[in-house]
């Protein structure tokens, strides 16, 4: 690549920024967010990696969910697969490869190697799996996913091959980087949190790169009718089931993080309520939109969190999130960025008034970044928005 | 090991605690299969209406009547109330929709989220546990192994439920109705049904079964608001072999399930819980509408 071409880039990114409301802006805003967050109290950084992970979880699951219709109540096999793949090469690995590598960079090392074994764990495990979940549909397929996740577990929990420890999971020790006089705690809050967030933005990139491909333009075709994309020659079954390969894989991703997160890897993550977690992010934040499980997933973990300082009703939460499944099915079925596209266009009616109506796929993902990358939710989106126009005028 | 020496394994006793397992999972499985027979709705929450028709007895028979048997019909007809609520109030709202089924599947997750928490807001997060009805609270020694008589009762109870359903659908006029709306609802409502009224009747029965199940298993095991979520998904796999929609099914899976569960452990002791999963996954495969076909049978 040229030095003019990257000149050309710069500048037109420049000049993106200083336009105001677009997504170079955004990207920026969330970027500073995301290193802003870094310097919070550590509760707050541990809180702000757990949503990290769930809502990369979520947006996994409605890879499958929002974008080709098929309803997965087993995405927790994925999600636990990641989990248990990274920490038995971290128990049973672990030594070997400090033989190799040497004691000082092989936390480092090993870690790295555990989240690429538990990626391909997934994927070997999603391709079968996948394989023979996608001949089924609709209720059919919500069973059968939730069979081989329970099968998942049972299997985790009695460990007849004796390599995931029953019922108590595995536990996961991340070790020290010790180079000479620099060494580093994998494991630390911020260092941990710097790893996942890394890590979380680029598979949502590649997500959104996905979505945005051709590929993508097919699945969301065959949500919208399986039938017509049968008769325009598009092989549904085997799009249903590459999609659910690389629906599985992100999930995997999520489940590596969670591991070093939680440090353990525990069979509860392939039990089928671990499973429901994504659905209801996914359905509370607006399975239509691309943001809407990240956006979903804010939600659950933020107001679990709200709810928990709350002694009384800490116990209760699930009651609130239950609630508001089914007001949001009911009665507002695009969700909480549908609801804030349709606060924007209220607010500042500028013409693209037909954004939260019809449910616009990944393109209107605007109002779900700014939700999901700055700490504080919906207000400063807004704000920023206010502030921008006023820019312009 | 040859045969011989292996059937004196199987006690008596194993034999009926399967049977009495299997009689519960009926109850549940059975109002379930129902509902998803004729309003096409799979009932997430059954687990949790299974639960409160437990906990409601065991709250009747310690606050209002010493009787079992009034609280335990107390405690169904309670249960049916709330399902019927349910499907007025928030199932209705989808039938319509072009996605449907899978709208009604997380609407019903959310009421076993709902559920689950009141049952716990209300009684706690502790286990309760009753007797059986004391005429039938005994020791009952068959073949070298004992038991209790009340499990005796509930099995009994079970297929008394199966014949009274059979004859109720086959044999009634109401029956004749639930069974035209389920093969053609669009017929059924032109030549006169009152298809709303006939779903949130058949949504009560359903109901009521799940609650019938949850009071009489109240006495066979301890009642916790974990209860539900463990119970749905047996219940999931029963319909799913029985056949989604069939009543014979229903009983057939969880009389096998039942048995699995009471003998499974003694043949084999690694994977033994996977091996129900695993016949949903080959029934769902070979079989999407399992082993005994036929809605509304």
């Amino acid at each position: 690549m040229s030095a003019t071409d990257t000149g050309g880039r710069v500048s037109r990114f420049g000049s993106a920024v200083a336009e105001g409301w677009t997504r170079e802006r955004l990207g920026l805003l969330g970027a500073v967010a995301l290193v802003l967050v870094a310097f919070a109290p550590p509760f707050q950084v541990y809180l702000f990696t757990d949503f990290l992970v769930v809502a990369l979880f979520a947006l996994g699951f409605n890879l499958l969910y929002g974008y080709t219709g098929l309803l997965s109540f087993g995405h927790g096999l994925f999600y636990a697969g990641g989990a248990y793949g990274i920490a038995i090469v971290l128990r049973d690995l672990g030594p070997v490869i400090a033989d190799v590598v040497g004691a000082g960079i092989s936390p480092l090392v090993t870690f790295v190697l555990g989240g690429v074994v538990g990626l391909a764990l997934v994927v070997a495990l999603a391709v079968p799996v996948g394989w023979l979940s996608v001949r089924l549909e609709e209720i059919y397929f919500a069973l059968i996913t939730l069979a081989f996740g329970m099968l998942g577990y049972s299997l985790i929990i009695q460990d007849p091959a004796g390599l995931t420890n029953g019922t108590d999971g595995v536990i996961v020790l991340l070790g020290t980087v010790d180079l000479g006089g620099f060494s580093l705690r994998i494991g630390g809050r911020r260092i941990y949190y710097a790893i996942s967030a890394v890590t979380v933005v680029a598979a949502v990139y590649g997500v959104w790169r996905v979505v945005n491909s051709p590929f993508g333009t097919v699945c969301k075709a065959i949500r919208e009718s399986p039938d017509r994309a049968a008769a325009l020659g598009i092989d549904v079954s085997h799009h249903r089931w590459m999609t659910f390969i690389v629906s599985a894989a992100v999930v995997g991703i999520a489940g590596v993080l969670r591991a070093g997160l939680a440090s353990v890897a525990s069979p509860g993550l392939t039990h089928w309520s671990t499973s429901a977690i994504a659905v209801i992010a996914t359905v509370i934040g607006g399975a239509t939109y691309f943001y809407g499980p990240i956006v979903g997933a804010f939600i659950f973990l933020y107001i679990r969190w709200a709810i928990s300082r709350f002694p009384a009703l800490e116990a209760y939460w699930e009651l609130f999130f239950g609630a508001l499944l089914i007001a949001v099915v009911l009665f507002f079925k695009q969700g909480a960025v549908g609801g804030l596209l349709l606060l924007r266009d209220r607010l500042f009616g500028d013409g693209d008034a037909d954004d939260a109506g019809s449910g616009g796929g990944g393109a209107r993902d605007d109002g779900g970044q700014a939700t999901a990358a700055t700490d504080d939710g919906a207000e400063s989106g807004d704000d920023n928005a206010r502030a921008d126009r006023g820019d312009n005028s | 090991m040859s045969l011989t020496s292996l059937v004196p394994l199987i006690g008596i006793a194993d034999v009926v605690i399967g049977l009495s397992l299997g009689s519960r999972l009926f109850l549940i499985a059975v109002g379930l299969s129902l509902i998803f027979g004729v309003l096409g709705v799979l009932n997430f929450a059954h687990g949790g209406f299974y639960m409160l028709g437990a906990y409601v007895t065991l709250a009747v028979v310690s606050n209002v009547v010493d009787n079992f048997w009034v609280a335990a019909v107390v405690g169904a007809l309670a249960v049916g109330v709330v399902g019927a609520a349910i499907e007025f109030s928030a199932i209705r709202r989808l039938y319509d929709r072009v996605d449907s089924d899978l709208d009604q599947l997380i609407v019903t997750f959310g009421f076993v989220l709902v559920i689950h928490e009141t049952v716990r807001f209300v009684w706690g997060s502790g286990s309760y546990s009753i007797d059986p009805p004391d005429v039938f609270n005994f020791s009952v020694t068959l073949g070298g192994s004992t038991f209790n008589a009340y499990r005796l009762v509930v099995i009994g109870l079970a297929v008394g439920v199966l014949a009274a359903l059979w004859l109720f659908i086959t044999r009634t006029y109401f029956g004749s109705l639930v069974r035209g709306t389920s093969s053609d609802r669009e017929m059924a409502a032109m030549l006169g049904v009152d298809v709303p009224r006939l779903y949130t009747g058949v949504f009560f029965l359903g109901s009521v079964l799940a609650g019938l199940g949850g009071a009489l298993s109240a006495p066979l095991q301890s009642t916790s608001p974990a209860l539900g979520d463990q119970v749905i998904i047996d219940a999931f796999i029963v319909v799913v072999i029985g056949g989604l929609g069939s009543m014979s099914g229903a009983f057939v899976g969880a009389m096998l399930i039942g048995m699995m569960q009471s003998l499974g452990p003694q043949f084999i002791s690694a994977g033994s819980i996977a091996i129900p999963f695993l016949a949903m996954v080959i029934v769902l495969l070979i079989r999407p509408e399992g082993l005994f076909g036929g809605i509304g049978e």
